[in-house]
């Protein structure tokens, strides 16, 4: 097809206009983050350029008609959150896609029902899981409730993710340990950890990026106290200031030194294993 | 979503390769493999499917002022069925969720044609799938928000439409209408349709292509014969992400219709705020329903499980 070129340069512009048209928002939210304060609304045309937004959000700025946004707290608790769902859905993945390195009975069965977790709306599991915890007395938390459907979110991308790492592991190097006679738990130190360390670090990044964001589940399922994501959509209902797009702007760069710190592990554990395999030829 | 597919492909190649016979008649191997799936069946299990069952249960409860009361009746559903607003909402979610899915698809398969087909080298192909992943690294409800200044009244495309002189009054109806609805579903949904159609693209044999030109096939037979239906199952794949995220929405019409667009989501919202809880229930399971059909009737068009 590339022997196409009005064809391929029509494509190549489209793209370039289809990448336009999801990015435009994030332009537009990025620009307005610098609107005069506390005046300056959330639209165009910027009165005065200021960083006032910014300074509002960290509580620099005097007290005004606009209330700062409930940030503290709730980040705290949404970073927990998604340290503990992190945890917790990584472990479960490894240890399910473990098993299912070796044949058993309903195996296809377990593979649906996990699956699932990522397919269900999250506004059906956290209605279910608020049903049942009402009529157990359980009451509802963000510790407790909220994490456990959180879990049955991210638990299935852990679990994908450690399913390919594992399929393409090779299974003799494991073998060679266990027949010098290394105990099983050492050898997953010794071996199988490091091997599989990129899946970890990818489902960890799934997990803790959704988690952190998670929406729909938290909304029936959290409880009094609410986790950042709750928080700002309460901020929905009443009128929006320019501060939370600035808010916007902030998030966005946490995602990305989150990013950033993914793919630095991930060259340092590709750059290690590749050292490993030249030491190996050597001797 | 690239990586979905693949891991699912993964999936699938697990019982290929694992399962020694000797392995399966150890005991102890099979003790090790039931203590490993265990915790995970048991989350599943407390956490998703007991929580679904207990709302299709609660769904036939009484529902007084305040409290719900395990007595087995049909009146939320009568209720669901003979309301206008309620029944209205089902099939504007239907209506809404067929404009997405269609939007897309459309203003995605042209991308993922030129990610999948055109671009050869594989690192571009990565950097520029990439590039349409980045957005959704952001907060999911900041990015919804986000379309508040670009089409309100006084909004960016407003602004620009006026500049070039398209037009001379603001627009005022791209904001809080089921356009606006539309328009971030689609800009938050359309990757994950993207993804698997590039990916399924970018494994057709490029002899084929080839060999068909050779026979001196047209461009757009080639597209017709053999490049569309090799890339339906991306095409069934990325349709089960939309529909699914389509289906269960609230936040973006919450958001960008200033809560005049009402979808299902947005209903048992509302229930659940006023503390009807078997009336939520009634409406989560007409979810589910319609969400199951749609997902059996995508699964009709192609066979995933060949193609995985």
């Amino acid at each position: 097809m590339e022997n196409r070129p009005i064809l391929r340069s029509a494509l190549a512009l489209y793209t370039a206009l289809f990448i336009g048209f999801l990015y435009a928002p994030f332009v537009v939210l990025g620009i307005l983050s610098f609107q005069s304060g506390p005046e300056g609304g959330p639209q165009f045309p910027i009165t005065e350029w200021s960083t006032y937004w910014y300074e509002h959000i960290f509580g620099l700025t005097p007290p005004s008609r606009v209330a700062p946004l409930p940030i503290g707290e709730t980040l705290v608790r949404s970073l927990t959150l998604a340290f503990t769902t992190m945890v917790t859905s990584t472990v479960l993945g490894t240890m399910t896609a473990q098993a299912f390195r070796r044949r058993f009975k309903g195996s296809g069965f377990v593979f649906y029902l996990v699956v699932l977790g990522m397919i269900v709306p999250g506004v059906l599991v956290g209605l279910g899981i608020a049903l049942v915890a009402n009529n157990l007395g359980i009451s509802r938390a963000w510790w407790g409730t909220a994490f456990v459907a959180h879990v049955v979110y991210t638990f299935p991308f852990a679990f994908l993710v450690m399913l390919a790492i594992f399929n393409r592991f090779d299974k003799s190097v494991e073998e060679a340990a266990w027949s010098l006679g290394v105990p099983p738990m050492r050898t997953f130190r010794k071996v199988t950890f490091p091997l599989i360390f990129p899946g970890v670090l990818s489902s960890m990044l799934f997990a803790f990026t959704l988690s952190y964001d998670e929406f729909p589940r938290t909304l029936f399922a959290a409880g009094a106290d609410l986790t950042l994501p709750l928080a700002i959509y309460g901020t929905f209902a009443v009128e929006i200031h320019p501060n939370l797009f600035a808010f916007g702007v902030l998030t966005t760069l946490f995602s990305f030194s989150l990013l950033t710190v993914y793919g630095i592990l991930m060259s340092i554990s590709i750059h290690r294993a590749k050292k490993v395999a030249i030491q190996e030829e050597i001797e | 979503m690239e990586e979905a597919r693949r891991r699912i492909q993964g999936g699938s190649g697990v019982s290929a390769v694992a399962g020694v016979a000797a392995e399966k008649k150890d005991p102890r191997a099979r003790r090790i493999t039931a203590l490993l799936v265990a915790p995970g069946i048991i989350w599943m299990v407390l956490f998703l499917v007991v929580p679904m069952l207990m709302m299709v249960y609660v769904s036939f409860w009484t529902q007084k002022t305040f409290t719900i009361e395990p007595t087995l009746t049909l009146n939320s559903w009568i209720a669901f069925f003979s309301s206008e607003t309620y029944f209205g909402a089902l099939l504007r979610t239907i209506r809404i969720w067929l404009i997405v899915l269609a939007a897309t698809f459309f203003l995605g398969y042209p991308t993922a044609l030129f990610i999948g087909l055109f671009i050869k080298n594989k690192t571009i192909q990565t950097i520029v799938l990439v590039l349409c992943v980045v957005p959704f690294w952001t907060s999911f409800l900041i990015r919804v928000l986000a379309w508040r200044p670009m089409l309100g009244k006084e909004g960016a495309v407003n602004i620009v439409l006026q500049k070039i002189g398209l037009i001379s009054q603001p627009i005022e109806v791209l904001l809080f209408t089921e356009f606006s609805v539309v328009i971030g579903m689609t800009q938050i949904y359309v990757v994950f349709m993207v993804g698997p159609i590039a990916f399924m693209l970018s494994r057709i044999d490029p002899s084929l292509i080839e060999a068909a030109r050779d026979l001196g096939a047209s461009t757009w037979r080639i597209f017709r014969t053999i490049i569309f239906p090799l890339s339906l199952p991306g095409v069934v794949v990325g349709a089960i992400f939309v529909s699914v995220m389509v289906l269960g929405e609230f936040a973006t019409s919450a958001a960008l219709s200033g809560r005049k667009v009402n979808l299902l989501g947005n209903i048992i919202v509302t229930q659940v705020g006023s503390l009807k809880w078997a009336f939520a229930a009634v409406v989560g399971v007409m979810l589910t329903a319609v969400m199951a059909i749609v997902v059996a009737a995508l699964l009709r068009l192609a066979d995933l499980r060949k193609e995985l």
